[in-house]
């Protein structure tokens, strides 16, 4: 059963009192998230991630097509049992201390009063909010609020995390620490749903990632699935003069260093061409490195292949 | 209903941490304080005349009303030191059970109105706030429906203007108290009444907020039940009216309503408030929240 299931979901924004003039800011995205997976959700700002989000939360409503949560329509309450959710900006009740917010998110999700303590304790402990606990959320700096709202995401053991943008208020310590306890959440086999601008982060935690440019599906699935190879470096040793002419001719990049021939192929023809002359001289190949798209790369390829042109 | 009641204890904790409403309610208090003293200090007045009329009809008495020892004139009776016959004394008794209900009659229209406009920026801005600020996002991601976040809102609401109408009832029936005053037996619905009102004001104002912004909606609510209408008028018959619960006259005069009379207004009100919150319900579940 997939964590998410979204099919062909469009929101247009529409205004004024006729309500004709509208903005798509999300076509016919479809797309599953599997349990147990750490998805990567990216894209340029206004490409519609928020949008994604906001429907996935029933904060707002589809103008076509569906959305699921364990096989749930978004809008039922009690699919949220299983739901934690981080905003990108986190707005909590200023009345409230650190404490007192997370008991009562921890009574609206159902906790057992006997658990609430020693849970609220322990993630207190665990984003270092102890001492700032009894304190009025007024007087959290943007930090603390984030590590606060993660922190009500994460009270209730939610099977589904999404974040929204979860690291645009942290130092690098802070990210540090997101990072781990999201891979503690990977090694936990829950879901975890994350937006984010910050590319290396979701390169180094997630298992699949969907790139979203103008309101539509740019690109989706593993990175290793997503990388072109950039180049592919054949390593050779002890090839014969003749064939270093022959490879020469080709466009193919020829370096010999220590009695090691290195070819650089930059396109798969210049490969094929090369492979052909290594087969038909019987040289053999020592070892092949393979250069492949950063997440950087393939994002930005994605958004050019969205632009208009 | 163990969620519904929860967003409503968050929503009275809420509220008694807005200090606009902290002080509107203030204000409220100050001018039932300030109006009180000022129709203690009136009624004192009025009652040392009888007592000194009093004392002048006494065989010892020698003193005249409107003079003290000193021969001075008392503050608001004629100088001159002329006796009030029977009938002038009858008339100022008569005065007095007057002044006494036309007291009790504003002090109640003065808590009633200060209600009112509690009433209005409580459920103007319930929702309405937690939108703009966007802290409902976190609490409707939690397991809590849209009704049950409403109904809490609004029940939230209710419990802050029943404490607001007991305590105004209190000071109405510890005014009558400390100035000597019969309490009038209005008082033994009219706080009731006052409360339904309310009610529907807020009511009305909620839904209204789900369209508007929470300051015109209060405008709006304010004046579409306070009868700026006349009986031909077709709104009278569409929107709702608020003056039946308004009991000045019925406090001035000494009339009392029937208990059919005082069910029926109830019925009214909770009709009408059932109606609101069901357009509202309608009107918030298909709300956006961003």
């Amino acid at each position: 059963m997939p964590a998410i299931r979204i099919e062909n979901l469009g929101k247009t924004y529409r205004s004024g009192w006729r309500r004709k003039a509208g903005v798509a800011a999300l076509r016919g995205l479809s797309l599953e998230v599997q349990e147990g997976e750490i998805f990567g959700f990216l894209g340029p700002n206004g490409a519609g991630k928020t949008t994604t989000i906001h429907l996935l939360l029933d904060l707002i409503r589809p103008t076509s097509g569906s959305a699921y949560l364990f096989d749930r329509p978004t809008g039922d309450a009690t699919v949220r049992r299983r739901l934690g959710y981080l905003p990108e900006s986190v707005n909590l009740h200023d009345y409230r201390t650190g404490r007192g917010l997370l008991e009562f998110y921890a009574a609206l999700t159902a906790i057992p009063p006997a658990a609430r303590a020693g849970r609220i304790t322990g993630l207190l402990k665990l984003f270092n909010l102890e001492e700032a606990a009894a304190q009025p959320v007024t007087k959290f700096s943007k930090g603390m609020l984030q590590r606060l709202g993660f922190a009500q995401a994460l009270l209730h053991e939610p099977d589904l995390l999404i974040l929204d943008e979860p690291t645009s208020s942290l130092d690098p310590v802070g990210r540090k620490e997101f990072r781990d306890i999201l891979l503690e959440l990977k090694r936990q086999k829950k879901t975890v749903f994350i937006s984010s601008h910050i590319l290396s982060e979701v390169e180094s935690v997630c298992d699949r990632v969907a790139i979203l440019a103008k309101g539509e599906l740019a690109r989706i699935g593993t990175l290793p699935e997503l990388s072109a190879p950039k180049s592919i470096k054949l390593v050779l040793r002890g090839v014969p003069e003749a064939l270093i002419g022959a490879l020469a001719a080709t466009t193919a990049e020829i370096r010999i260093a220590r009695g090691e021939t290195t070819i650089k192929c930059s396109d798969e023809a210049t490969r094929t061409k090369v492979e052909t002359l290594l087969t038909d001289r019987q040289v053999a190949v020592e070892r092949t490195e393979v250069t492949t798209q950063t997440l950087e790369e393939i994002f930005f390829s994605a958004i050019a292949s969205k632009k208009e042109p | 209903m163990k969620t519904t009641l929860l967003i409503a204890a968050d929503s009275i904790r809420a509220l008694l941490h807005q200090r606009l409403l902290l002080g509107v309610m203030l204000l409220a208090l100050v001018m039932i304080a300030v109006f009180s003293a000022a129709l203690v200090a009136q009624r004192k007045v009025m009652a040392v005349a009888i007592a000194d009329q009093s004392e002048a009809e006494a065989p010892t008495g020698e003193k005249s009303l409107g003079k003290s020892e000193a021969g001075a004139p008392k503050a608001g009776f004629p100088a001159g030191g002329q006796r009030l016959s029977k009938e002038q004394r009858k008339k100022l008794a008569e005065q007095m059970d007057q002044a006494s209900s036309f007291f009790q009659a504003t002090f109640y229209q003065v808590a009633s109105f200060g209600g009112s406009l509690v009433s209005l920026f409580i459920f103007s801005t319930a929702v309405a706030t937690e939108i703009r600020k966007g802290t409902i996002r976190i609490t409707l991601t939690k397991p809590v429906s849209r009704t049950q976040y409403l109904l809490g809102k609004y029940l939230g609401g209710m419990a802050v203007m029943a404490g607001y109408a007991l305590i105004a009832s209190a000071a109405i029936v510890l005014f009558a108290r400390f100035g000597g005053l019969e309490l009038s037996p209005t008082m033994r619905y009219a706080p009731w009444l006052m409360f339904c009102r309310q009610f529907m004001l807020g009511s009305l104002v909620m839904l209204l907020s789900l369209y508007l912004h929470p300051f015109v909606a209060a405008v709006l609510a304010f004046f579409a039940g306070n009868g700026f209408y006349s009986h031909g008028n077709p709104l009278f018959y569409i929107l709702p009216s608020y003056n039946a619960f308004n009991l000045f006259n019925e406090m001035l005069q000494g009339t009392l309503m029937n208990g059919k009379d005082v069910l029926l207004l109830s019925l009214y009100a909770v009709d009408f408030v059932v109606l609101m919150l069901l357009l509202a319900l309608w009107r918030f579940r298909t709300k956006e929240l961003v």
